[in-house]
């Protein structure tokens, strides 16, 4: 509920992919694919992007062996894509969008277009441009310990709310 | 084709009985002119030529057809240029096609197959007048006909969907994010602090 739509994660998403030259060249000189899209409806603004599942649709429906799970991290390795989109319509979030590349050509000249999606920025020693960047801290990586802490502490509360009950139910039959 | 990537046909497999009638009807539709082939009994004098291919394992049917690739490996190997984008397709010219099946090896999906070539009710004689042509066959997506693909309006179980992966991906995102606000509305420590 802290996201309040800025876009400023696609610009990060974006620089930390193409470096900071974005800022000194032509517009039209570099390719502006964010890997996560603000989507905003009427309740809600927020950033989708991939969720780097465990059983991936994309990798499973992948033909060219081009999407692959390295350190939990989903990701396509563009220059095996063929551009058959089968990931983008296998992905159930709308977390791939296909890009046409303005840096590469295929082999034939004709113009590039390959899937593209949150890579986790893997190549980033300071992690997740898009959570750097957000001026309202409403993103955070969710990694494996947090996830089990963040169960452990619900299951904790789950056991309090239970003995509250049964205290109250014990009290009751006392009385 | 106004998007700006490839249309494709896509199979919800739950729903395919595996008929055939889209193989049919791929068929009549690119041969109604070249081999007036019509849709009724007794009017094919030529062997059945589809575009796409209905395949059958014990558990599952659903053609195999052409995803239109946006960098497309049958257009990358096809030497005689019998390969090209029209808009956002990827269309075969049979007339330029030697037969030469390196697209059938390219493909990853088996979409294309090498199948007899008929023009006017007999087959097409070879480049070289060796005998009958063959040429490689795929999906077209109906691209000569304004009603669109043949396949999607015949199936009997609607199993079979034009899609577009960009409209798509809208329907999506704004799914997805509804989720997120649902997620988030369970989790005290991520509501804004107001």
């Amino acid at each position: 509920m802290l996201c309040i739509g800025c876009r400023t994660c696609m610009i990060g998403c974006v620089v930390a992919h193409e470096g900071k030259h974005i800022f000194e060249v032509d517009p039209d000189g570099y390719d502006f694919h964010p890997k996560l899209k603000v989507i905003k409806t009427f309740n809600v603004s927020v950033p989708v992007q991939c969720k780097h599942c465990e059983a991936p649709a994309c990798m499973a429906a992948c033909k060219s062996d081009a999407i692959h799970i390295v350190n939990g991290t989903v990701i396509i390795r563009t220059e095996k894509c063929i551009g058959c989109k089968s990931c983008a319509e296998a992905c159930p979030f709308g977390a791939i969008q296909m890009v046409t590349l303005g840096s590469a050509r295929n082999a034939d000249g004709a113009p590039r277009s390959v899937a593209n999606k949150c890579d986790l920025c893997q190549d980033q020693p300071k992690g997740p441009a898009c959570l750097r960047v957000c001026p309202t801290a409403a993103l955070r990586l969710v990694k494996e310990e947090d996830l089990g802490q963040t169960l452990k502490n619900k299951r904790l509360a789950t056991l309090g709310l239970a003995l509250g009950a049964e205290a109250q139910k014990q009290a009751a039959i006392g009385a | 084709m106004p998007s700006e990537f490839g249309l494709f046909v896509s199979t919800d497999i739950a729903k395919c009985s595996g008929c055939k009638a889209c193989e049919m009807a791929c068929f009549q539709s690119h041969n109604i002119k070249r081999n007036n082939v019509g849709k009724t009994v007794g009017t094919i004098s030529v062997p059945v030529t589809p575009k796409l291919y209905v395949t059958v394992i014990e558990t599952a049917s659903m053609p195999v057809q052409c995803k239109h690739c946006e960098n497309s490996p049958c257009k990358a190997v096809c030497q005689q240029k019998a390969i090209s984008r029209v808009g956002s397709q990827i269309i075969v010219d049979e007339a330029k096609c030697i037969g030469c099946k390196d697209c059938l090896m390219a493909c990853p999906f088996g979409a294309i197959a090498l199948l007899p070539f008929y023009v006017g009710g007999r087959q097409a004689p070879q480049a070289d007048s060796s005998g009958g042509k063959v040429a490689a066959s795929k999906c077209d997506l109906c691209y000569e006909d304004p009603e669109g693909p043949a396949c999607v309006r015949v199936c009997p179980n609607e199993a079979l969907r034009l899609t577009d992966v960009n409209e798509e991906r809208k329907k999506k995102n704004i799914a997805a994010a509804e989720a997120l606000a649902v997620i988030n509305a369970g989790d005290p420590g991520r509501r804004a602090l107001s």
